[in-house]
This record gives C-alpha cells, sequence and structure tokens, in this order.
C-alpha cells in the first residue's frame, strides 16, 4: 500500500513536471528548436519524399488518363510549331552563314582591290604529316591555272600545283617542299622562307645576308623573285633570330599570320 | 561472283576510310600528328588477299591519293604497293592471330611507307631532309597507328578469314598439316 502511494506520488509529480516543460516549449520560438527538427526532418523526409512520388505518380495517372485526350491534341500541335520553328531557324542558320562568307569575300576583295581574283573555298586537306597541300572548288572550269598565287584574308597561302576542271590542287607554303624568296619590310633585305617539319605553324629564313640586321616583329612581304608570287603580300613577321656560330648559316623563324589549320575561304590571283 | 562481291566490299571499305581520314582524323590528331589508316587498309588487304589483289589495290588506291592530295603522282602508289608485298610476305612467316605480331607489322608498314615516300619525294621535289624532325614524326604516327589497328583489327579480322577463303584456298593444306 506504502508503496503504491510512493509511485502515485512520484507519477503525479513527473507528469506535473512534464506537463510544466511543455509549457514552456510551446513557448519557445520554433526557430530555436531548429536542430532537433533538422535531425527529425532527416530521418522522416526522404522517406515522406518516396511516398510522395508515390503518391503524385498515382495522382498524376488519373489526371493523364483523364486528360489523356487534350494532352495529345496539344502535343501535336506543339510539335507542328516546334518543327515550323526549327525549319525558320535552319533557314536563319544558312542565311547567317552566307553572310559570313560573303563578308569575309568581300573583305578580301577591298584589301586586294589592285588585283583580279577568283574565290574559292577549302574543300580537301593533305592526309599526310609530312606535306601539306590544299584542294579548292574551283578548276579550270572558273579559270584557275598552274602556278596562281593564293592568298587569304590576311596573307600568302600558297600557289596552285595542279588543276582539274572542277578542283585545283595548293601547295601551302608551309610544306617542306616548297620554298618563298621574300625581303623583310624595314631593311629591304632579301631572304628565303622554307617550311619546315618541325613546326607546321612556322616558315624557316635562311640565306640571310650578313651584313643584314634582323629585328624581331618585322614584317616579311613576298620580293616577286622567282615569277610565281606578285611583289608585297604579306607572309608574316619575324618570331626569333637563331644565331650559330657562323654567321653565314644563322637562321631566323617566321611566323604567319594566316593560321593555316583553320584556313577555309581563299583568293586566286588571276594577273601577275 | 563471291569474289566480285568481295572486292565490291573492300572498295566501299576505302571510301569509308577515306572519309574517316579527311574528316575525323584530320581533326583527332595527337600534337598535330595524323594517322595513315591507308597503311593499315593495304597492309590487311595483303595480309588476308593473295598478293595479285593486294598489290593492285595498293598501286589504285596510292594514285588516287596522289591524284587527290600529292604532289608528285606515283610515289605513294610505289608505296603502297610495297605495303601489300610486305603484307603478303608476313602472311607466309608470320600468324595472324596474335595481336603483337600485328602490331610490329604496322610498326614495319608504317616506318617503310613514310620513310620510302619522304625519301623519294624529297629526291623528286629537291628538299633538304630533316632527319631527326621526320624520326619524330614518325615515331608517333606509328603510335597512332598502333592504337587504331588495334581497335580496327577485331572488325576486320572476320572480314579478313572470309576473304583468306576465297582467295588462298589451296594454301591452308600446305599451312597446316
Amino acid at each position: 500500500m506504502n508503496r503504491n502511494r510512493q509511485t502515485e506520488i512520484l507519477g503525479g509529480i513527473i507528469t506535473v513536471v512534464i506537463l510544466v516543460l511543455l509549457i514552456f516549449l510551446s513557448n519557445v520560438e520554433v526557430n530555436k528548436l531548429s536542430y532537433i527538427e533538422s535531425v527529425a526532418s532527416s530521418i522522416i523526409n526522404p522517406i515522406q519524399r518516396i511516398f510522395a512520388d508515390i503518391r503524385n505518380k498515382i495522382e498524376g495517372n488519373s489526371i493523364y488518363f483523364s486528360n489523356m485526350d487534350s494532352i495529345t491534341k496539344e502535343n501535336e500541335e506543339l510539335r507542328a510549331r516546334n518543327s515550323e520553328l526549327e525549319t525558320e531557324l535552319r533557314e536563319l542558320e544558312k542565311i547567317k552563314a552566307d553572310n559570313a562568307t560573303l563578308q569575309s569575300y568581300m573583305n578580301l576583295t577591298q584589301k586586294y582591290s589592285s588585283y583580279n581574283t577568283i574565290p574559292a573555298y577549302v574543300i580537301n586537306k593533305d592526309v599526310s604529316n609530312f606535306s601539306s597541300t590544299l584542294v579548292l572548288n574551283v578548276g579550270s572550269k572558273d579559270g584557275v591555272k598552274e602556278n596562281m598565287t593564293v592568298i587569304a584574308d590576311k596573307g600568302l597561302v600558297g600557289h596552285v600545283i595542279s588543276v582539274t576542271e572542277n578542283t585545283s590542287k595548293v601547295q601551302v607554303i608551309i610544306d617542306a617542299a616548297c620554298t618563298v624568296s621574300c625581303t623583310i619590310s624595314t631593311t629591304n633585305e632579301s631572304i628565303i622562307c622554307k617550311g619546315t617539319l618541325e613546326n607546321n605553324q612556322v616558315l624557316r629564313a635562311s640565306y640571310i645576308p650578313t651584313g643584314a640586321e634582323l629585328i624581331q616583329g618585322d614584317t616579311v612581304y613576298t620580293s616577286g623573285i622567282g615569277g610565281i608570287y606578285p611583289k608585297g603580300i604579306i607572309i608574316g613577321t619575324i618570331k626569333e633570330i637563331v644565331t650559330t656560330s657562323n654567321i653565314t648559316d644563322r637562321y631566323a623563324i617566321v611566323e604567319p599570320v594566316v593560321d593555316f589549320s583553320k584556313v577555309d575561304t581563299v583568293l586566286l590571283i588571276v594577273d601577275n | 561472283m563471291k569474289k566480285f562481291s568481295i572486292i565490291t566490299i573492300l572498295i566501299i571499305v576505302f571510301f569509308i576510310i577515306y572519309f574517316l581520314q579527311e574528316n575525323i582524323f584530320n581533326a583527332f590528331t595527337i600534337a598535330g600528328i595524323k594517322p595513315n589508316l591507308f597503311i593499315i587498309y593495304i597492309l590487311f588487304i595483303g595480309l588476308f588477299a593473295n598478293q595479285f589483289v593486294g598489290i593492285s589495290f595498293g598501286v589504285i588506291s596510292g594514285l588516287i591519293l596522289d591524284l587527290l592530295y600529292g604532289k608528285t603522282i606515283g610515289v605513294s602508289a610505289i608505296m603502297l604497293c610495297a605495303i601489300a608485298y610486305l603484307g603478303s610476305y608476313f602472311d607466309k612467316n608470320f600468324s595472324k592471330e596474335n595481336k603483337m605480331t600485328i602490331i610490329f607489322m604496322v610498326i614495319g608498314a608504317t616506318a617503310v611507307f613514310e620513310f620510302g615516300s619522304y625519301f623519294i619525294n624529297s629526291i623528286i621535289l629537291n628538299f633538304e631532309r630533316e632527319y631527326w624532325n621526320f624520326i619524330k614524326i614518325l615515331f608517333v604516327e606509328i603510335i597512332y597507328n598502333i592504337l587504331l589497328s588495334i581497335i580496327i583489327y577485331p572488325m576486320f579480322q572476320k572480314l579478313g578469314y572470309i576473304v583468306d577463303r576465297n582467295f588462298k584456298k589451296n594454301n591452308i593444306l600446305t599451312r597446316y598439316f
């Protein structure tokens, strides 16, 4: 009996304490208990999300079945509209590309307006690592002949080595077998530029006169000697001067102004 | 009739390789260096078909390549012909089953083709030979060719054995018994 009364009193006290605590807790602001909340939510929410997903799917399905017809109709309309827009977009892209090529042609012809020229596209590039040729989309039908000079918007590209009815083959100046006679802009000294296997983005200028003073950054032009290339077309700039123990065989590295890996529109000079 | 259809398939493969080389491998280069699929193609024809077919394919595709890109006509034709001959020589002396022998064949064929065409071109066009730079480029090209041949060979092998059966009927007895 005695013991029972004691537990009754204890139970009453615990109940009161819990109730008082609850009163306190209900008055505390919710954000102060956020850590407890986050623990709880991190346990429950993932599971809840799965259930919610399932529920949503089921609910969605009922809507799906009820709205099927109207949605299919709408879908068809949207598809038709989409294909319409896509064709329009394609047309616009084509016009844009045409515009860009025409503009590049115009820039080219304005720059070299003193020459009569034929515009052309590059359609093929050499597959070998040891030579560099381009194939253009113009041929003898368009008036292309052998040994015509080929230029790009910035400078010299090469010369035509063979012509068919619809295409022509161009030897690029970076080819190891190609040699161009050049002059340096500031001193008017004449040098020879050759392609090199070492790097297919640069030329090697040799046969530099012993008295000549080379300056880094000088522009190099074609000299017109040799009869293939007309005089005064830019080739590139002197990037580096390599002095050897003997001054007669020093050479310079010339960086061409044309990026030969990206060249795609060119001009052929008709009358040299 | 069967031989005719096989040759038609091989011609189609040539065009596929041509477009791959022109459009894909001109852009996917290792340090600016392209592989040469034509060498692998002619080597495999030399390996699987008989000498006559290999050499005629070598000469014709070499001439086509020369006409399309070359500065001289006939150099690739001669060298691809040599590759086809090399292929049939390898076929008589080595196994085609082992990948290692295929790798060594590709190394040999690439080196022979590139060195030969570079040397002959340098004599015809009279330019200075840069041996060290040549070897550096050749090394990378050989590695690229080996990688490609490892990928291509299993695909080509099935077609290869069909070609083998149709062009070299009498060889089987002498080889295996």
